[in-house]
């Protein structure tokens, strides 16, 4: 728009802004109001310090709780076998929240996304939605799930679905708004519909990310579902939180060896497979 | 090159081996329906899934509906949350920015960048809920520190990365240039280095705070403070109508927190409004037309 305006041989050296001073100093309110014992979280570096030495003593030595517990250092792996069945019950739900979500998602990206939203009202109406639906953290949807439907894997599966569609349909609308406009043009130009455009010249273009996407939440829902057990939706975070509940450090200590080492493995694996399908 | 040299054939190349492609999908799909087949969930517990799920939805947001003489309680744990969430960012940001540093593989040695990058990726491998629950809780106590502890080290971990991803990308002009003057390695760093990436990784900072909000919403779940500690109650009692008042207060203030975190962002990276135009006098206008971010 302004490219005609005449160029000077230098650039006027911009006004100093305000914006650095003003957001040092919302910097400093903000981190004393958290900080702060009174209105904050009490954050006391000296106190904090002190009952590190005290809770660290209790993590690798005797346990006046239980005094079975040998400590998180002393892994109890004889305690390894009765984590397997929730173990695979956390990568199932995984699995098919994976595949519900995203399959749900890649309509709805299509309806948010500025290209092939059948209208504006349509548009901004689902963006609102889905804005919504990321607010919403997963473990708040599996608590109401529970309660809903009752303690199990369903809960679990149902909250990693909403969780998924929130970040697939992000993703994808954003991936859809950034397509070439060249072939929508060619299509539309040959007579195509809307249907027909979006299948044969969007779609095209769009499908390796969302292959992409879709086992980046799978991931992604390897680890949410490792947190879900914890409000009674199933899996490994069931036995977690009740041996936390239980003092029993020895056998806390496996389930996150077991996890960094699931985790570390599923990663590998999809990294492979996105090399080979994308 | 070789082109040129081999003689002109008629025959069509042959198609590229799809063998392990079709390997591929064919594992994704046998996990896919062993999972679906193994599960185990009842029937009975699927078709009485939409009224269950109906039934709690309406008695949190219609009947009775939310419960509006519980918004200063709901507000008060959320500001714990935010707070949470910052004073973990913060912790996130002191820790990761060094780290960062010597994980990049451009100013920092082979060996170093790859030990941290392993450390960056296996803290990563915990949510913070587990990291509250198997480290923090035991060791700060139940309360918001351990929560602000517990997303501070998972902070570290994501924001360690990104530092280090930025730092590999940066121009090594202004290094050499700074190598040049005599400059040590610490005055490399800050003069060569710190300039190029500091905005970009504010903004990843800011990013981070967003996401920790969500799960500082949860972490009272376990006991570490903030809101996840009302819903947990309200929802074990089946007090849905407070519980519909502590989602509203939770999805409003994520919302809330995004949008304007999400404008500092912008303001960082894009610059002013009136920088902006002042650019657009001096460079070709097709340089500003991939933008395509949105509210």
């Amino acid at each position: 728009m302004t490219a005609a305006a005449p160029a000077r041989a230098r650039p006027v050296r911009p006004a100093r802004s305000l914006f650095v001073p003003l957001a040092v100093v919302g910097f400093m309110v903000v981190s004393w109001w958290s900080l702060s014992s009174e209105f904050g979280i009490g954050f006391d570096l000296g106190e904090l310090i002190e009952n590190i030495t005290r809770g660290a003593r209790i993590l690798y030595r005797d346990n006046p709780i239980n005094p079975a517990d040998r400590g998180l250092l002393n892994p109890n792996w004889a305690f390894l076998a009765s984590t397997v069945e929730p173990m695979i019950e956390t990568f199932q739900m995984a699995v098919i929240a994976a595949v519900v979500g995203c399959g749900l998602a890649l309509p709805i990206s299509f309806v948010a996304s500025r290209v092939t939203a059948p209208g504006r009202a349509t548009l901004f109406g689902v963006r609102g939605v889905l804005s919504v639906v990321r607010a919403i953290p997963d473990i708040l949807y599996a608590l109401v799930f529970v309660a809903a439907v009752g303690i199990g894997p369903l809960p679990g599966i149902l909250a990693l679905v909403l969780f998924n569609i929130g970040v697939v349909a992000k993703l994808m609308s954003e991936t859809i708004d950034g397509v070439d406009p060249g072939p929508i043009e060619a299509a539309q130009a040959s007579g195509a519909n809307r249907t027909q455009t979006v299948r044969w010249s969007v779609l095209p273009q769009v499908l390796p990310h969302y292959v992409a996407y879709s086992l980046y939440t799978f991931e992604l829902n390897i680890r949410a579902s490792t947190v879900l057990g914890i409000v009674g939706a199933g899996g490994i975070g069931r036995i977690l939180y009740r041996e936390y509940a239980r003092f029993n450090w020895s056998n806390v200590s496996v389930i996150i060896v077991e996890l960094f080492v699931f985790v570390f493995v599923i990663e590998v694996v999809s990294i492979w497979l996105r090399r080979r399908l994308v | 090159m070789t082109a040129a040299a081999t003689p002109i054939s008629t025959s069509r190349p042959a198609r590229p081996s799809r063998l392990l492609r079709n390997a591929a999908v064919a594992a994704v799909v046998v996990v896919i329906a062993w999972a679906v087949l193994s599960i185990g969930i009842p029937v009975d517990e699927l078709s009485g899934l939409p009224s269950g799920v109906w039934g709690v939805v309406q008695r949190m947001f219609f009947r009775p509906g939310p419960d509006l003489s519980y918004l200063a309680t709901s507000l008060e744990f959320m500001f714990q949350s935010i707070q949470i969430a910052w004073v973990g960012t913060i912790i996130g940001a002191i820790f990761s920015l060094p780290i960062g540093f010597f994980g990049a593989k451009n100013v920092s040695s082979g060996l170093v960048s790859n030990v941290i990058r392993q450390v960056l990726n296996g803290v990563r491998a915990f949510p913070e809920l587990v990291l509250a629950v198997a480290i923090f809780i035991p060791i700060a106590g139940l309360g918001p520190v351990a929560g602000a502890l517990a997303i501070g080290i998972h902070s570290i971990g994501t924001l360690g990365k990104l530092t280090a991803e930025v730092v590999e990308g940066i121009d090594p002009g202004p290094l050499e240039a700074a190598r040049a003057t005599g400059a040590r390695s610490l005055q490399v760093m800050r003069w060569g280095v710190l300039p190029q990436v500091l905005p970009e990784i504010v903004a990843f900072w800011l990013y981070r705070f967003e996401i920790n909000i969500r799960a500082a919403a949860v972490l009272g779940v376990v006991g570490a403070g903030g809101i996840g500690f009302l819903l947990q109650n309200t929802v074990q009692y089946t007090r849905f109508d407070k519980a519909g008042m502590a989602i509203i207060v939770v999805v409003v203030a994520t919302i809330a927190v995004d949008s304007a975190s999400g404008w500092l962002r912008r303001r960082i990276i894009e610059g002013s409004e009136k920088k902006a135009v002042a650019v657009e006098v001096f460079e070709a206008p097709e340089a500003r037309k991939g933008d395509t971010s949105f509210g």
